[in-house]
């Protein structure tokens, strides 16, 4: 029999409730702010669900009527600097982040409603309702809302999928002191700001959080994991979902100290808060509070979620009796701090707020009959030509001609860059390998700015990571070259929170590209969506450095060229240099950068030789131009990567007048069609040559567009090189098949031979 | 029984017309001989009159619609007849499959008209390319790269004639290539800069620069002169096109020429001009009136000139028939003066003032411009000194006339100024010898230098 002993969770796990003596010693300032934030939340739900009643709202409405306890609760006493995000069940988060803003954290009961209160009521349902006032010039809507400005770091219609970015914010939070330390001042004792991120008990399984929880204990990072349990997915019970419905139990496994608390108790949540506050502020890492809430809707919409049958009437109707507007309010009036009438007048004051916001954005639909008249049939039928009907002031959409503007900046930022090209470089220069270039401009960069920061895989070891790529990086730059967790969703998605908040750059390796799908939540739904969904203006810059690999033997899962993929997501700019001096030029043009770029790299790059300026890693190569490697009249052969030099050894072989050009800038905003388009109109032949598959390659769309851009120049189809249809196997041999090089290209250029008919005189094979 | 009209053969060699107007519309009763539409061809637009009468059922080309010849145009009825007649009768339509089955498709009017640019489906069944080859809608369609398609259609090159060598027999950049290095064609049109700009967007206007540097071009040592614009064919450019290119290279001209004095002459006209009738705008007559009544004049002299060319035989005249050139906007028109020899010269100016009019007007009838032995072409109104021309066939010659400018000529020994007026005549050498037209050519100029003759 093997002897037993009972461990323990390292971090203490704690349930709090509030007694009478706490509430008698709570600031009755706060008690009234809390108040009127409840109610001015619960009002403005109500209008949503009006409006969504009326066809008002498109897409779903997400209700937090009874939760708002949680949100008041935990926001109420935080900064204006202190961040908050949330998930699709976001408005009462928002709100109270918003409201504690403009108040400065404190709400008269007696007036209820200044213009700052009226304007955040105002545009936070305009950008529900998706009209150009609201904080994301309508774009966002009910799950995406973002107001920096007030530390509303964006709502998230991914369940999970806002928390690794919170735990960017929470990074640069915590090291934002370190920019502004200078000299031999001693540090200030750590106040700093922290963030909190809000997901529902749903969310609790999903890995991004978990992740995140892992990333945020091992970094020791400001952030707050509020979980409100307000016990159903949809419909789907957390004892269905889960193991350990008690959800905060989480955060124990991952050395957190975590908290459970009454939701429907906004002073009990409050003082959690304030001691997770304190924990946090100080610099000794994340909390995790599960607060118990209910929502009284059902999922979206109007209707009691009993209604479809998954829980009882008697189960709502006791968690509607311990309402947090009730519980203040009674708690308020027990202590003498406000009456009957008090009472009342809040509540009448947050609704006639909501009504004068609704008046402000909806009008009488001139469609609509009058009340039982003649006129009442509506000509197209429906409810929005019931008598009463309202409709959209018309004025207020969005002009349709914004819909794609915003996507990622207009490169503003390099005008006047000093930049330079190998060809016509003047300065002295010495040969080197690629993979000194990699670490060398970094290291470079990084001297100058103190903003950029490491993170991925082993990038802190193995002197400069599995390539070397960050050599000698972690020992010059401490604290600023991050080796992660294997956590691709959370670091990069931390890498995409510390690039929307601005005081960093970020540059996130990931070992493989392949990896992307493990993170594509973070890198496509998140990184490359986030300026666009939040109204085009706050922007992204983050570098995302991945290596292609294939012929390394690393087999079907580490072996993609992710260039396609990157190139077919909006948001996204992807660069692919082929030299050394290329790659000095373009991670500079990156890093300046406002937008989210990949760097593809190469390993067959890596030992490559060239020319590398010695004492200048400075200059830019010229921001959206390709280069045309090798001059010729019959075909024009696109290229990028290592392919530009099998191309050329093709081309060689073959004897065909082709022009090589070698892309470099490869996503839709940045390619160079100049220069493309000019070869096409002389050679009127196109061979797109690419190493990887042909299901994820990155030469279909630019075919696409080739064909439609240049189709009477063209005198022949648009002829492409890929791999096979399979990711590469490891096996060396069903490896070489797999991928393309200089012989598949060389085949490609014999297909465009025979596209040129026999009035062809020149090349021969040699 | 509904009757279904088909476009008529209004012009030898034409295959096809298209409705210029229609002069009916669906209801109107039609009788025999009624005009029911203007029909344009290559050369002429004419008045087509109907042939049955009945009433009208259905139009079934639109106005500019082209037809080709035997295709319905319109469907008369009886009053009890309805729509499900008229298809029936489309459907029954002997012509060509296609088209019964066009017409059996079609439910309602108008509805199954060929392409809606007449001069575009002129050009698909125009035809005659140096292979002979002819590309109809029957035809299988040609396969040519999108820029083979480009360039063919600026520089009007017919790829019918083109052989194909790429994939599939796709006709390729460089197989027009090859035939632009081998026989030379016809001088090609620049290629339209800002056309090709705005055809393609996001390229500039050097674009088109940038064609005519481009290998295709350069490879065949045309330059593309900067600024070209590319205007399309009518079908009477083409036909002036066809018919002078076949008679250059197939009639032998030959040219002699001669000097009329004609100072006599034009004071006879002066003085005819300045009688009563000649004051009124119908009764003016031109030089060129009394050029084609010498003209005719020389005919009676010379009558074994007054032949035309055929394979059979040499085809010999009683009257004298002769077409006067006439510069319309759109070309040239070469209406014919009937038995000229039998009439006045009064009755000539009218009626070649009147050909002239109409030929501007572009409404002669097509018997109008056939036939003929002579044409008379006179450029000495813009101070031409002297040209020679094509034969228009099947006609055997052409009377090129220049300026009448006053310069020395000696008679008899002395120099003096007299006002001379140089015509040059070209000869189809298969009718006529050269002692032929050249006795003919005395004959004119000894009318012209005589001129009472001409009005006697």
């Amino acid at each position: 029999m093997p002897r037993a002993r009972r461990l323990q969770p390292a971090a203490e796990w704690t349930e709090i409730a509030s007694t009478a003596a706490d509430w008698k010693a709570a600031d009755p300032a706060l008690l009234a702010t809390m108040l009127g934030q409840l109610h001015l939340i619960r009002a403005f739900e109500e209008t949503v669900l009006e409006l969504a009643g009326e066809g008002l709202v498109h897409g779903p409405a997400h209700s937090s009527i009874g939760q708002e306890g949680g949100a008041v609760g935990s926001i109420a006493g935080l900064r204006s600097a202190d961040g908050v995000n949330g998930s699709h069940r976001g408005h009462h988060q928002f709100l109270a982040k918003a409201l504690t803003h403009v108040t400065k954290g404190r709400l008269s009961p007696a007036e209820l409603v200044t213009p700052e209160v009226a304007e955040v009521l105002r545009r936070t349902l305009a950008e529900i309702l998706g009209l150009a006032q609201g904080y994301c010039a309508g774009r966002g809507g009910s799950m995406h809302l973002q107001w920096l400005e007030a530390g509303a770091l964006g709502t998230n219609a991914i369940v999970g999928g806002g928390v690794p970015m919170a735990a960017g914010n929470a990074w640069a939070q915590k090291h934002a002191g370190r920019l502004l330390h200078r000299g031999d001042a001693p540090p200030a004792p750590p106040d700093m700001d922290l963030t909190v991120t809000y997901f529902g008990d749903g969310a609790v399984n999903i890995g991004s959080v978990l992740e995140t929880m892992n990333l945020a204990a091992a970094w020791e990072l400001p952030l707050a994991f509020f979980i409100e349990n307000n016990g159903y997915a949809v419909s789907t019970t957390v004892g269905e979902a889960t193991g350990e419905p008690r959800l905060s139990a989480r955060g124990t496994g991952f050395g957190i100290p975590s908290y459970q608390v009454d939701g429907m108790d906004p002073l009990a949540v409050h003082l959690v808060m304030e001691a997770a506050a304190r924990r946090m502020r100080s610099g000794e890492g994340p909390v995790v509070i599960e607060a118990l809430v209910y929502r009284f809707f059902h999922q979206n919409g109007p209707f009691p979620g009993s209604a479809f049958g998954y829980r009882t009437r008697e189960e709502e109707a006791a968690w509607r009796a311990r309402d947090p507007l009730d519980r203040v309010a009674a708690e308020m009036s027990r202590l003498g701090l406000i009456g009957e009438e008090g009472i009342k007048s809040v509540r009448d004051q947050a609704r006639e707020a909501m009504r004068e916001a609704a008046a402000a954005l909806v009008e009488p639909d001139p469609a609509a009959g009058g009340t039982g008249g003649p006129h009442g049939a509506s000509p197209r039928g429906g409810t929005a030509h019931k008598p009463g009907a309202r409709r959209i002031r018309p004025g207020l959409w969005p002009d349709p001609a914004f819909v794609d503007v915003g996507i990622r900046g207009d490169a503003a930022e390099l005008a006047g860059a000093r930049t330079a090209e190998e060809a016509t470089f003047g300065g002295e220069a010495s040969r080197g390998k690629f993979i000194d270039a990699v670490w060398r401009v970094m290291d470079r960069r990084m001297t100058a700015d103190e903003r950029i920061v490491v993170l991925g895989e082993d990038v802190h070891k193995l002197n400069g990571g599995t390539n070397g790529a960050t050599k000698g990086l972690a020992g010059k730059f401490p604290g600023r070259v991050l080796g992660t967790p294997i956590s691709e969703n959370a670091f990069a998605g931390l890498g995409g929170g510390l690039a929307l908040d601005g005081r960093f750059r970020p540059v996130v390796e990931f070992m493989y590209p392949d990896f992307l799908w493990v993170a594509a939540d973070q890198v496509f739904n998140q990184i490359g969506k986030a300026r666009h969904m939040f109204g085009g203006k706050n922007p992204v810059p983050l570098v995302l450095r991945t290596k292609v690999a294939l012929g390394s033997g690393y087999g079907s899962q580490h072996l993609m060229d992710p260039a396609g993929i990157f190139a077919t997501s909006p948001g996204w700019r992807v660069m692919a240099p082929s030299t050394p001096f290329d790659y000095i030029g373009m991670m500079n043009a990156a890093l300046a950068l406002d937008d989210p770029v990949l760097v593809i790299e190469h390993v067959d790059l890596y030992p490559s030789e060239g020319d590398i300026p010695a004492g200048d890693l400075d200059y830019l190569i010229p921001f959206g131009t390709a280069a045309v490697r090798r001059p010729g009249r019959d075909v024009t052969v696109l290229a990028y990567l290592s392919m530009v030099e099998q191309a050329r050894i093709a081309i060689e072989r073959t004897g065909i007048d082709a022009e090589l050009i070698d892309l470099r800038f490869l996503d839709r905003a940045s390619l160079d069609w100049e220069t493309v388009g000019a070869s096409i109109r002389k050679t009127n032949a196109v061979l797109i040559v690419e190493q990887g598959s042909l299901g994820t390659s990155y030469g279909g769309w630019l075919a696409d567009e080739v064909q439609r851009r240049f189709f009477d120049w063209l005198d022949q189809p648009v002829q492409r090189v890929t791999g096979g249809e399979a990711s590469p196997s490891i096996s060396r041999v069903l490896e070489r098949a797999a991928i393309a090089r200089a012989d598949e290209v060389a085949a490609g250029l014999e297909r465009v031979r025979a596209g040129f008919g026999a009035g062809y005189q020149g090349g021969g094979s040699r | 029984m509904a009757t279904v009209v088909r476009m008529p053969s209004v012009l030898a060699g034409a295959a096809e017309a298209a409705i210029a107007r229609w002069l009916v519309g669906v209801g109107d009763a039609v009788t025999v001989g009624a005009p029911v539409a203007e029909i344009e061809t290559e050369k002429a637009l004419v008045e087509y009159a109907a042939e049955e009468s009945g009433i009208v059922g259905r139009l079934v080309l639109a106005e500019g619609e082209a037809g080709e010849v035997g295709d319905p145009i319109l469907v008369l009825v009886s009053t009890a007849e309805t729509d499900a007649d008229i298809d029936k009768a489309l459907g029954k339509a002997p012509t060509a499959g296609t088209q019964a089955s066009r017409g059996a498709a079609s439910g309602s009017e108008r509805s199954f008209g060929r392409s809606g640019e007449p001069e575009a489906a002129a050009v698909t069944t125009e035809g005659g390319g140096p292979g002979g080859l002819v590309a109809t809608p029957q035809e299988s369609r040609i396969f040519a790269s999108p820029l083979v398609r480009k360039v063919a259609a600026e520089q009007g090159i017919d790829l019918a004639a083109v052989e194909g060598t790429g994939p599939n027999g796709r006709i390729v950049r460089r197989d027009l290539e090859r035939l632009a290095a081998t026989p030379p064609r016809s001088p090609a049109p620049a290629p339209d800069r800002a056309a090709a700009g705005t055809a393609q967007p996001g390229v500039s206007v050097a674009d088109g620069a940038a064609l005519a540097d481009g290998a295709l071009v350069a490879g065949t040592g045309r330059e593309s002169p900067a600024g070209g614009r590319l205007i399309p064919h009518t079908p009477m450019r083409r036909a002036i096109a066809r018919r002078l290119s076949e008679s250059k290279a197939t009639v032998p001209h030959f040219y002699m020429a001669t000097d009329c004095v004609v100072d006599e002459l034009l004071a006879l006209r002066g003085r005819v001009n300045a009688t009563v009738a000649g004051k009124t705008v119908a009764g003016k007559v031109s030089v060129n009136d009394f050029v084609v009544m010498a003209a005719a004049g020389a005919f009676a002299d010379v009558p074994e000139a007054n032949v035309t060319w055929s394979d059979e035989g040499l085809i010999a005249y009683g009257n004298v028939d002769i077409s006067i050139a006439v510069a319309t906007d759109g070309g040239l028109v070469t209406p014919v003066l009937r038995d000229v020899g039998a009439k006045r010269l009064s009755q000539v100016a009218r009626e070649a003032r009147d050909l002239a009019q109409r030929a501007r007007d572009r409404r002669l009838a097509q018997r109008e411009i056939e036939g003929g032995v002579l044409s008379v072409s006179n450029l000495g109104m813009y101070g031409t000194l002297e040209f020679s021309a094509i034969i228009n066939p099947p006609q055997s010659a052409v009377l090129a006339v220049g300026a009448a400018r006053p310069q020395p000529v000696a008679a008899d020994g002395a120099v003096s100024v007299a006002t001379v007026m140089r015509c040059t005549l070209s000869v189809d050498h298969r009718a006529i010898d050269g002692a032929l037209a050249a006795r003919w050519l005395a004959a004119f100029t000894a009318r012209m230098q005589d001129p009472l003759g001409a009005i006697a």
